[in-house]
């Protein structure tokens, strides 16, 4: 089993060993040249900047909404649970696409940080909910016996409690902010991503490409190593089971109403305009859009989507099982370099990848092996996650027992672990599936000649300024994606 | 939990009914290198620089008449030939179609561009290819200024894109720096005004705060809907326009005659080194400067044909009237030190 | 305060769950604590002891009835103004909170000397001196208690309400942490409700103990009264080990399967006689039975017995007085004057024995 993780780890952490390896070839200098000019400061700076304002964004705007949800009495209260989770459905290049469509011209600084707050917020508002879902209202009573109102005993007393789970969540929304490339592209912001591209497609010279790839790298890893640390933090010290779960307070009908209005509100921005603007647009095309092409496209979204997915749950069952049950610094070794492509940015791996294949496969270079391999190293961590937790909740002392009657270590894994766990495995697999099929820059890069998916057929259009032609491709994306994220709210609120 | 395994399952369903389909499908998968073709069939792999909603439809008149197989990958024209640098001898590429004269250059002086047989080259008059023969010249393209014409006359706006430093235009220039032929006009920039005024008009630009945008395409469609008041394009994406050019908001502004604004330069084509024997490739390059693929260019993509009696786009001036800077094109494939200074300003 | 020292006054309490017309866990339930008395409410779960407490913390709505402190109508006095302290179960800290400042939480008014003052004294007071800046997670369970109990005090209550809070601590710690808890609070006269279904720990501490039943009181007396003068037969098994024996009474003196048996004087009938096991004599002359099981609890043994018609009997033997056997044949009586229930005195019954 360590062996087999071993190799799994490994193969994960090649890319970006690549990467080191190829800016390492052009000379010490070079790479000195390009991290000292003045430019690559000025696209680090927007780069911060950006990934500070929209962490903030969804701080507040998560953290108001769980409170709200939660604890106050509102009709259909089940519907704003997953109302708060499916803008994860909606990736941010279509909603700036959306907006682009409504409002042409708009680009900078705040349309993308309205853009990725919209589309980042749930990474905050559902841990928040989970948190404050399973927070112990008993110290909350207590307060209120000493002196407290009920505003200020709840934010005295069950907010800083949750405000570990906020944390880490907005630590995730800084990793995907640094990561994303199209809503930066096509909003025209000039970050650290599109930098990376615009090297890459518009000069001659690989090296910057590598190096601010590099750079970008370093912020990422930066940001993993702080959002474990805070989640480690977040866990720890919670000795105490809820002995009371608070009960949602009723305000009066002016009041909930007001707070219903504000949640759809929002609600309404993230989930029902860029559907509305896209089937506007299509409608106001006039000509029907390329079925055929349309259709292909379709079909090898969803086809790369499934081979992904297959490929990363058999990679990660070992990682894994590894994780969950066996403890020791190996394993963490090799737990961390799976959790490496967590952090990469979707054009890191591409461009690593294609340095790779270049480099040492190149009867590889361009096919879609490559391809999936990419969504592998990038997706992986989902799914060792999911695997990780559906095998922990599985009890040793089943396995024990099964063992002990008559069961092979492996027998043991087909017949007991592995069907209880395989729901929760399963699960990270549709999860990788859905995320494979949202991914736009690594499959820029990486896809073989003629391949087009869903999401490069909305760049390619957009990229022609054809509005109308990209708006059914959107669509699409929306729809295919929407559904395992609707199921996915779901098992979170049940549970 | 039933309902959601049952869904799960469902889900899988479908997903492998899909991943069956397209195994059966055929057109989504990707073949391998065409070195490899079916017996029978003869292909060609291309990389181009154009757009596919351009020679696309050229492309197919080509498989139609030929008969070859041709499988294209579209990108820039830069990001292509900094692909065919690194990939060396190892491209599966046969021939390279490109937006701008500098990178056919770039990829000529790296050795990786074989010599074209001379009727080839000669059909194009000698200043519009290559010296050596190492790739042909196919179409002309004029460096203009599109401007918002609800906000400008065309007196207003200048012939000579020096005058763009200036400070009225802050904030209203769109450019596109990752596009070659924009990186061909500042090298041609280079080699007539020399490297100081060049680099001194590239930071007058910058501190102008122009609006970046991915390709000419996008420039024109600023220009067009009011957000941008002028934009560097080449001529033929506005003259290709499906509703007549003349009634669009965006107006062309062609460059004084003699100076560098007024560059013309030239889109290619070579054959890659190693399809060097490689009939497909050296059938394809024919083509391109037959009458039909010239007829082509002057037709549906407006471009300025090179290849004598082939006509003339409409709603531009003729070629011999634009008065192009008196260069030789293969002193713009110093492209890589333009790109270094763009980058170094910050434009990139 | 009243001029009787009833420094906590319920009266008539209903309250439930699930508004106007939800069902009622608390049923017309009547409690008087006086200033400085530890009253125990002895009931199982489910039996609305903590929706008890928190009706009289202000913490949930009461449906009818009144909650009076000190002669004042708490109905709508909000929690934070009532100057009740709380200790639930698990202390339920204030987890992002150090030890001081968990204590020194509602001491607001005083200013930050006073309170420094205030909350070192109190850490003092219950042995947690050194633990000031420790955080929650850091404690044993017993600390935590302790703490939780400190921070009651903090604001010098008048009651104190604790909700079950030794029911989480280990066996052997149980009975230390309490005598502590008890202590402190005697020492510092504050009156307490103690919450438990505990019935040696409402016995053991407390100067009355209330039973509550399916929301109802049903006996509210001192410990040794409600040990033995229990009013209903559901009473007489839950307060301790019973063996009810029903039989003829000439008033003085009632036929049992076990024996004549003598009550304290009444009228004529059928009566129920609740026999503790310690009443229970083996050896001596009485009706012959056999012994079905023995159970060591060290200090004694608990026998159970069967007589020839099948009534059994448990009896309680000190350790030193022999150890019968499972199967033998031995002979029981009943020593003492037992507490007869007139029949008519079901489970359901209320009494209006003892003070009220």
């Amino acid at each position: 089993m360590l062996a087999a993780g071993a190799a799994v780890a490994v193969l994960a952490a090649l890319p970006l060993v690549y990467l080191v390896v190829r800016a390492g070839q052009a000379g010490g200098d070079r790479v000195v040249a390009v991290l000292t000019r003045p430019r690559t400061w000025e696209l680090a700076a927007n780069t911060v900047l950006l990934v500070a304002a929209v962490c903030l964004g969804c701080l507040v705007l998560g953290v108001t909404t769980a409170v709200l949800v939660v604890r106050i009495r509102l009709p259909a209260p089940g519907l704003w649970w997953v109302l708060a989770s499916l803008p994860l459905a909606i990736p941010s290049y279509i909603t700036a696409f959306a907006w682009l469509a409504a409002w042409p011209g708009l680009n900078g600084f705040w349309p993308v940080v309205g853009v990725m707050v919209l589309a980042c917020t749930p990474y905050v508002t559902i841990p928040v909910l989970a948190a404050l879902r399973l927070a112990d209202a008993g110290p909350e009573d207590v307060a209120r016996t000493l002196g407290r109102g009920p505003v200020a005993a709840f934010a005295t007393v069950t907010l800083p409690q949750v405000l570990p789970a906020a944390l880490a969540g907005s630590l995730l929304v800084a990793l995907y902010t640094l990561s994303d490339f199209g809503a930066i592209a096509l909003l025209r912001y000039q970050a650290l991503t599109w930098a990376v591209h615009a090297s890459y497609t518009g000069t001659l010279d690989r090296v910057t490409a590598a190096v601010l790839a590099l750079v970008l790298t370093a912020f990422a890893l930066a940001m993993v190593l702080a959002e474990r640390r805070v989640r480690r933090r977040a866990t720890a010290g919670r000795a105490v089971v809820a002995t009371r779960r608070a009960d949602p307070v009723s305000l009066g009908p002016w009041a909930t109403a007001a707070t219903a209005t504000g949640l759809a509100a929002v609600a309404a921005l993230s989930l029902l305009l860029p559907p509305a603007v896209l089937a506007s647009r299509i409608l106001r095309a006039g000509t029907a859009p390329d079925w055929v092409d349309l259709a292909r496209s379709a079909v090898t979204t969803l086809a790369l989507g499934a081979v992904a997915a297959a490929l990363v749950v058999v990679l990660a069952v070992p990682v894994g099982v590894l994780a969950a049950r066996y403890r020791g610094r190996s394993v963490g070794v090799v737990e961390s370099l799976a959790y490496l492509g967590h952090g990469l940015p979707g054009i890191v791996v591409g461009l690593a990848l294609v340095f790779l294949s270049l480099g040492l496969l190149p009867a590889l270079y361009q096919t879609a092996p490559v391809l999936v391999f990419a969504y592998a190293v990038l997706f992986l961590p989902k799914a060792v996650g999911a695997t990780r937790a559906a095998v922990e909740r599985v009890p040793t002392s089943v396995e024990e027992v099964s063992r002990t009657l008559g069961r092979s270590a492996l027998g043991t894994w087909f017949a007991v672990t592995g069907r209880q766990a395989w729901p929760g495995i399963a699960a990270g697999g549709l999860l990788v599936a859905v995320t494979t099929m949202k991914e736009l820059p690594a499959t820029l890069m990486l896809r073989p000649i003629g391949l087009d998916t869903l999401a490069t057929d909305l760049w390619q259009h957009t990229s022609m300024g054809a509005y109308g032609a990209a708006a059914p491709a959107a669509l699409l994306l929306v729809l295919v994606a929407s559904v395992p994220a609707w199921f996915l709210s779901e098992r979170g609120r049940r549970r | 939990m039933s309902t959601p395994r049952r869904r799960l399952a469902l889900l899988a369903g479908a997903l492998t009914a899909a991943l069956a389909l397209s195994a059966c499908g055929g057109g989504s998968t990707p073949a391998a290198p065409a070195t490899t073709a079916a017996s029978g069939d003869r292909t060609l792999v291309v990389y181009s620089g154009r757009e596919e909603a351009l020679v696309g439809e050229l492309i197919k008149q080509f498989e139609q008449t030929s008969g070859i197989k041709v499988e294209t990958r579209y990108g820039s024209t830069t990001e292509l030939a900094a692909q065919l640098l690194e990939e060396g001898d190892r491209t599966p590429a046969q021939v390279f179609l490109s937006q701008e004269s500098g990178a056919l250059g770039a990829v000529a002086a790296a050795g990786h561009l074989t010599t074209l047989p001379a009727d080839v080259t000669s059909a194009v008059p000698a200043n519009y290819t290559s010296k050596d023969g190492s790739w042909v010249g196919l179409t002309g393209r004029a460096r203009v200024i599109a401007y918002d014409s609800r906000t400008y006359a065309a007196d207003q706006v200048p012939g000579d894109i020096t005058e763009l430093v200036q400070p009225q235009w802050k904030g209203k220039i769109a450019i596109a720096p990752t596009n070659a032929s924009f990186q061909a006009h500042v090298t041609a920039l280079r080699v007539t005004a020399g490297e100081e005024a060049a680099r001194a008009w590239v930071q007058g630009l910058k501190a102008n705060e122009p609006q970046i945008h991915r390709n000419n395409t996008a420039i024109l469609e600023a220009v067009n809907a009011g957000t941008a008041g002028l934009g560097l394009i080449n001529h033929y994406y506005w003259a290709r326009s499906e509703t007549d050019p003349t009634t669009l908001r965006a107006q062309l502004k062609f460059g004084d005659p003699g100076s560098v604004s007024a560059l013309v330069n030239v889109t290619g084509a070579g054959i890659l080194k190693g399809a060097a024997q490689s009939p497909e490739a050296a059938e394809f390059v024919k083509f391109l400067v037959s009458p039909q693929a010239q007829k082509y260019f002057a037709e549906k993509t407006a471009e300025y044909p090179l290849v004598a009696g082939a006509g003339a786009p409409k709603a531009v001036p003729p070629l011999d009237r634009l008065g192009g800077p008196d260069i030789d094109l293969a002193q713009l494939s110093s492209v890589r030190t333009t790109v270094e200074m763009l980058t170094q300003e910050g434009l990139v | 305060m009243t001029g009787d020292g009833i420094v906590l006054r319920v009266r008539g309490v209903s309250a439930g769950y699930g508004g106007r017309r939800g069902p009622l866990v608390l049923r017309d339930v009547d409690l008087d604590v006086h200033a400085g008395e530890f009253v125990s409410v002895l009931g199982v779960s489910g039996s609305g002891k903590t929706t008890l407490l928190r009706t009289v913390a202000g913490l949930h709505p009461v449906a009818t009835g009144t909650v009076e402190m000190r002669g004042r109508d708490l109905a709508r006095v909000a929690p934070q103004h009532r100057g009740i302290g709380l200790v639930p179960q698990e202390g339920a800290l204030f987890g992002h909170l150090t030890v001081a400042r968990n204590v020194g939480y509602g001491l607001r008014r005083l200013r930050g000397p006073e309170r420094a003052t205030r909350v070192a004294e109190l850490l003092a007071r219950l042995e947690l001196d050194g633990l000031a800046g420790r955080m929650p997670h850091e404690l044993s369970g017993g600390q935590r208690q302790r703490v939780a109990l400190a921070r009651a005090l903090a604001p010098e209550p008048a009651v104190v309400l604790l909700d079950e809070p030794f029911a989480n601590l280990d066996a052997g710690l149980r009975a230390a942490v309490r005598a502590d808890v008890v202590a402190t609070l005697r020492a510092a006269g504050t009156a307490a409700i103690l919450i438990t279904h505990d019935q040696d720990e409402a016995f053991s501490v407390s100067d009355r103990v209330a039973v509550l039943h399916e929301g109802r009181i049903v006996q509210d007396d001192e410990p040794e009264i409600l040990y033995s003068a229990p009013a209903t037969e559901w009473l007489a098994r839950f307060v301790g080990a019973a063996t009810l024996l029903r039989g003829e009474s000439d008033g003085a003196v009632v036929d049992t399967p076990l024996g004549p048996v003598r009550h304290r004087p009444g009228r004529p009938g059928v009566v129920t006689a609740v026999v503790r096991p310690e009443q229970v004599r083996l050896g001596e002359p009485g009706v012959s039975a056999l012994v079905v099981a023995v159970e060591f609890h060290g200090h004694a043994r608990l026998v159970r017995l069967a007589v020839a018609d099948g009534t059994t009997a448990t009896a309680r033997v000190p350790a030193d007085a022999g150890a019968p056997r499972p199967g033998e044949a031995t002979t029981v009586s009943v020593t003492g004057t037992v507490h007869v229930l007139r029949t008519g005195a079901g489970s359901s019954d209320r009494t209006t024995v003892g003070h009220g």
